[in-house]
């Protein structure tokens, strides 16, 4: 079966890290999101799969190639304007010559969900969560979508729409009737609405589980998430002196050396310098080539590839992007003096995280001298400089020199 | 001077093609055309006039399209010479950007063998070309190519035939990129035309020649299969948009601030990092360049002689193609915004050939220029749409005072003081385009005139030549760039209330000089604007109306100056109500000579 997966957007919510990447290439367990969603999709049977990129598409294309390393046809669409899910679909129909499924890149849907789904002739997947203000939500009846109504403010039930779709190509002719939204794109809803109002059914089918990530933070909820999952593996080396407790997988090449503790689950990249004398804490993700120096405490984490944390540092529930360098003796907050929730400015807007504890996002090729502190909800763009000594906090703009 | 297009893949061609030719309009549009293949016939609709002017055009798709845009070379623009051409059967359909310099006699060839010809133009002979290859039993490629043996001049071409899946193009001396999509493949003189598609390119170089079907390209040289990587174009579909602006040139004049701080971004960073093998053991320098590149240059002789005291020539590109200019070691530095100016692309050539060392500065990253040349340094301005050369001119000459402080003799620390003034530049451009209702207002006053001189002297005579170009290419008022000095030697008789006179007045040695020359102008009575520093306070006692623009160390001037005179055309313009992005006759990139 085909499978359409929407990659095409940079996900301006999750900047600084989009700056360079788009949002399905971020690493939570040290895999693109993209990657996990691939995995669960050929684990349900699916590898005839077609995706629609756009922004950053080369970081895409360059990663994936054809899919042949996950055992799956991969094909692209470039769609260089991001007109909505519709649009994104209607792109990809020259390519569609039979039932497929549809879904977005940034979640991540079990193989179980995804074969449910499937199985069924027409169908949407739904998931149930506490606040469903957000997002679309999906009035079912016997088990079959009713209506889908997009952020209502008083939502009739907490029942959303997970974005994944199971279609037959009947649908297709509903995407030319499919006009612009209130919000200005074409949407797949709208396309499902009108089918449904001719009479076509649709199943709901609810998942087990759905993680999809709005903004950096959630990053950490789907880290988490997944790290949970974790199987133990040392494929790398650990020095005598070294304690390892709890899940915790270490990648080839990688060398753990005497003095360090790590407590599970942890998942340590290929190539990396790991201690002597360091702390790892759970649910930290250190991906490739990466470097964490003698008395670095990290803990709840995603430390991304090629970036060092090499001395004396503290890094909590913080994300730092790849290719990173702290100075000695840099370090993150990550709890308010008054324990207060932490909000961050995000589009120039403030939003709550919804956490206590929550350390800074910093972006790619990020620099920091010696000695310097970054405050809880830190926004740091990639390339920034920071000179020695200085207390950042706020939004900080890419290529900036703190000094 | 033309744009063309071409598509193969899975949307509708006649649809691509127009969208695509859209965005080479700025590369002539005097007529357009378009042709299709469907059901192994040849679809073909041609217009005169711009294509911004059709609606709801449609071909009824076909899979596989070219297209073209023109301005006019041979033959006058009309329904019959603008391209697609076909051959004698309408079998064969062609778009070509160029030159054929041996049309003349291969038409003849063609017509004793009883090829029909239809129109004026050099490019007909290219489809009649291939008819007779491939009544001689060639294959379509095969044929294309060996038409391409027989063409002299430059060219930049894309074929296709009613019952072949494949477009077959070849570049020699024009340009062409290949664009690379999902299925599909796009064939054009420029990037824009594919950006709504696809921002991975692969640049042809001239000799080449690319086999184009839906499933796949192979690029050719001299009958071999060349391998050649595929680039990411970083430009947004936006960056090549107006961006809110009423007009690219306005957009375009904003962009300057930015133009500038790019350009400083990525050639100074603790030092001025320009290769410095690039004057390394040269005696002189000189400058070939056409148009607005020219003052360019006229400034950068100033700059280079005055901050390091190497002798500067600077020619034009078309006058140079036929001297024999006394050279040494001479660094032949040509510029040219597109980096497909037929004329300075020619000159560069001509130095190569006499041995010289070959420098292009350009904004065009793989246009001809760079590859002609032994370096290139790249002005970061971006695409620019406006005809009239604005961000790209001020980058140029950014790019100039880098190279000058680079190979300054100076002592270092009045390098380091002007490459700080160079820094603030970008600050003080913006203050200049804060201004814009007072240059707007006073251009209220003189968009009535049919004449107008510019006068300045020494660094202040280029600024006024490039003045004056910008209000003749988009306003229509004939304007003159002249050495204050010279007035007295003839411009002096057409002076007076008819005639206004923009004075470019810098403090510096020649400041009294050139007052001297304004009251000399005023006692003839000719209206007088002073383009002056904003310290300056006795000039408004000798002129009409001042646009003040903030102090800098005299010699970067240019800058400042030249960014009031760019609006100041802008504003004139409009009010005449020119079409300002597309002034008549003239073309954004000229790839003839």
């Amino acid at each position: 079966m085909q499978a359409v997966i929407l990659a095409a957007g940079e996900g301006t919510r999750m900047r600084p890290l989009t700056y360079t990447k788009p949002k399905v290439m971020l690493p939570v367990a040290n895999k693109p999101i993209l990657e996990h969603l691939i995995i669960e999709l050929k684990k349900a049977g699916i590898d005839n799969l077609i995706l629609v990129v756009g922004y950053r598409s080369e970081t895409i294309r360059g990663y994936f190639s054809d899919g042949s390393r996950w055992g799956v046809k991969i094909k692209y669409i470039e769609q260089r304007r991001q007109l909505g899910t519709a649009d994104a679909l209607k792109s990809a129909t020259h390519l569609i010559n039979s039932d497929f499924i549809m879904l977005n890149g940034d979640n991540i849907v079990s193989a179980e969900d995804i074969a449910k789904i499937a199985s069924s002739k027409r169908a949407l997947g739904v998931y149930s969560v506490p606040k469903p203000q957000d997002f679309g939500v999906v009035v079912v009846e016997d088990g079959k979508v009713k209506r889908i109504i997009e952020k209502p403010s008083q939502p009739p039930t907490n029942t959303i729409n997970a974005g994944v779709y199971k279609f037959d190509t009947a649908v297709l002719d509903y995407l030319e009737k499919t006009g612009v939204s209130e919000r200005g794109e074409y949407e797949v809803t709208d396309t499902i609405q009108l089918a449904i109002s001719d009479g076509i059914v649709f199943e709901a089918v609810e998942l087990n589980r759905w993680i999809d990530v709005g903004y950096p933070w959630d990053l950490l909820r789907a880290n988490e998430a997944l790290l949970k999952d974790v199987k133990p593996e040392i494929k790398g080396e650990v020095e005598d002196g070294a304690v390892i407790k709890g899940n915790v997988f270490i990648d080839e090449g990688s060398v753990v050396m005497s003095g360090s503790y790590i407590i599970g689950p942890v998942v340590i990249g290929r190539n990396c310098r790991i201690g002597p004398c360091c702390f790892i804490r759970p649910f930290t993700s250190i991906g490739d080539n990466c470097h964490i120096g003698a008395f670095v405490e990290v803990k709840n984490s995603i430390v991304m590839s090629n970036t060092n944390l090499p001395h004396l540092n503290y890094v909590g529930d913080s994300v730092i992007g790849e290719g990173c360098n702290f100075g000695a003796g840099t370090k993150v907050a990550n709890l308010r003096l008054d324990e207060r929730e932490i909000k961050v400015p995000v589009k120039g807007k403030i939003v709550s995280t919804g956490r206590k504890k929550f350390g800074a996002v910093v972006g790619d090729g990020v620099k920091t001298g010696i000695n310097v502190s970054i405050n809880v909800g830190a926004m740091v763009g990639n390339d920034v400089f920071i000179a020695p000594g200085k207390v950042v906090g706020g939004t900080v703009e890419p290529g900036t020199f703190l000094r | 001077m033309c744009g063309i297009v071409g598509y193969v893949g899975f949307r509708n061609a006649d649809e691509v093609a127009i969208s695509a030719l859209r965005r080479l309009e700025y590369r002539g549009y005097d007529s357009w055309g378009v042709a299709i293949a469907k059901d192994g016939e040849i679809v073909v609709k041609k217009n005169v006039g711009a294509i911004g002017d059709i609606k709801d055009f449609s071909l009824g798709g076909g899979k596989i399209g070219l297209g073209h845009t023109r301005w006019a070379t041979h033959g006058k623009p009309s329904e019959i010479n603008a391209h697609p051409h076909l051959d004698c059967k309408g079998r064969i359909a062609v778009v070509h950007n160029g030159i054929i310099s041996n049309f003349r006699s291969l038409r003849e060839r063609l017509e004793n063998e009883g090829h029909t010809f239809r129109s004026e133009t050099d490019t007909e002979v290219i489809p009649h070309l291939i008819e007779s290859w491939v009544e001689r039993g060639e294959d379509f490629a095969d044929a294309v190519m060996k038409t391409a043996e027989e063409l002299q001049g430059s060219y930049a071409f894309v074929a296709m035939k009613a019952d072949d899946a494949r477009l077959v193009a070849v570049r020699y001396k024009s340009p062409l990129v290949l664009g690379v999509g999902d299925g599909e493949f796009f064939l054009a003189s420029d990037i824009p035309a594919m950006l709504e598609y696809t921002n991975r390119v692969v640049y042809l170089d001239d000799g080449e020649s690319v086999i184009v079907s839906k499933d796949g390209y192979r690029i050719l040289k001299n009958g071999v299969e060349v391998e050649k990587g595929i680039e990411i174009v970083p430009w947004s579909i936006e960056d090549a948009e107006k961006g809110g602006y009423e007009h690219f040139m306005l957009k375009e004049i904003h962009e300057n601030p930015r133009v500038v701080e790019d350009t400083l971004l990525e050639y100074l960073g603790e030092d001025i990092e320009i290769d410095s093998r690039i004057f390394a053991g040269i005696s002189d320098i000189l400058f070939v360049a056409c148009g607005t590149s020219f003052h360019a240059c006229l400034i950068g002789k100033y700059l280079i002689e005055e901050l390091a005291g190497i002798p500067v020539r600077v020619e034009y590109a078309s006058e140079f193609n036929y001297s024999n200019p006394p050279l040494s070691r001479t660094l032949v530095v040509g510029i040219t915004q597109s980096g497909e100016t037929a004329d300075t692309l020619e000159a560069m050539r001509k130095a190569k050939k006499l041995g010289m060392r070959v420098l292009a500065i350009t904004n065009v990253l793989g246009s001809t220029a760079t590859r002609l040349a032994d370096h290139v340094i790249y002005t970061r301005a971006g695409p620019e749409i406006g005809v009239a050369a604005t961000k790209t001119f001020i980058a140029q000459l950014t790019v100039l005072y880098l190279i000058a402080a680079k190979i300054s003799n100076l002592p270092p620390k009045e390098i380091e003081e002007l490459l700080n003034e160079l820094r603030s530049i970008p600050q003080k451009i913006r203050q200049i385009l804060d201004m814009e209702d007072e240059i707007s207002s006073i251009s209220e006053t003189f968009a009535g005139y049919e004449n107008m001189m510019y006068v300045g002297r020494g660094i202040g005579y280029p600024i006024a030549l490039e003045g004056a170009l910008k209000l003749k290419e988009i306003s229509y008022i004939h304007a003159e760039g002249y050495p204050a000095g010279e007035l007295k030697h003839g411009p002096f008789a057409l002076l007076g209330e008819k005639t206004p006179v923009v004075a470019c007045i810098v403090r510096d040695k020649t400041y009294d000089s050139m007052l001297g020359n304004i009251k000399e102008i005023k006692a003839r009575e000719s209206p007088v604007i002073a383009v002056a520093n904003e310290e300056d306070d006795e000039i408004e006692k000798f002129v009409d109306y001042t646009i003040r623009v903030p102090s800098t160390n005299p010699i970067l001037t240019p800058l400042t100056y030249s960014v009031a005179l760019q609006l100041f055309a802008y504003y004139v313009a409009r009010l005449r109500g020119c079409e300002i992005d597309k002034p008549r006759n003239l073309a954004k990139s000229v790839t003839v000579e």
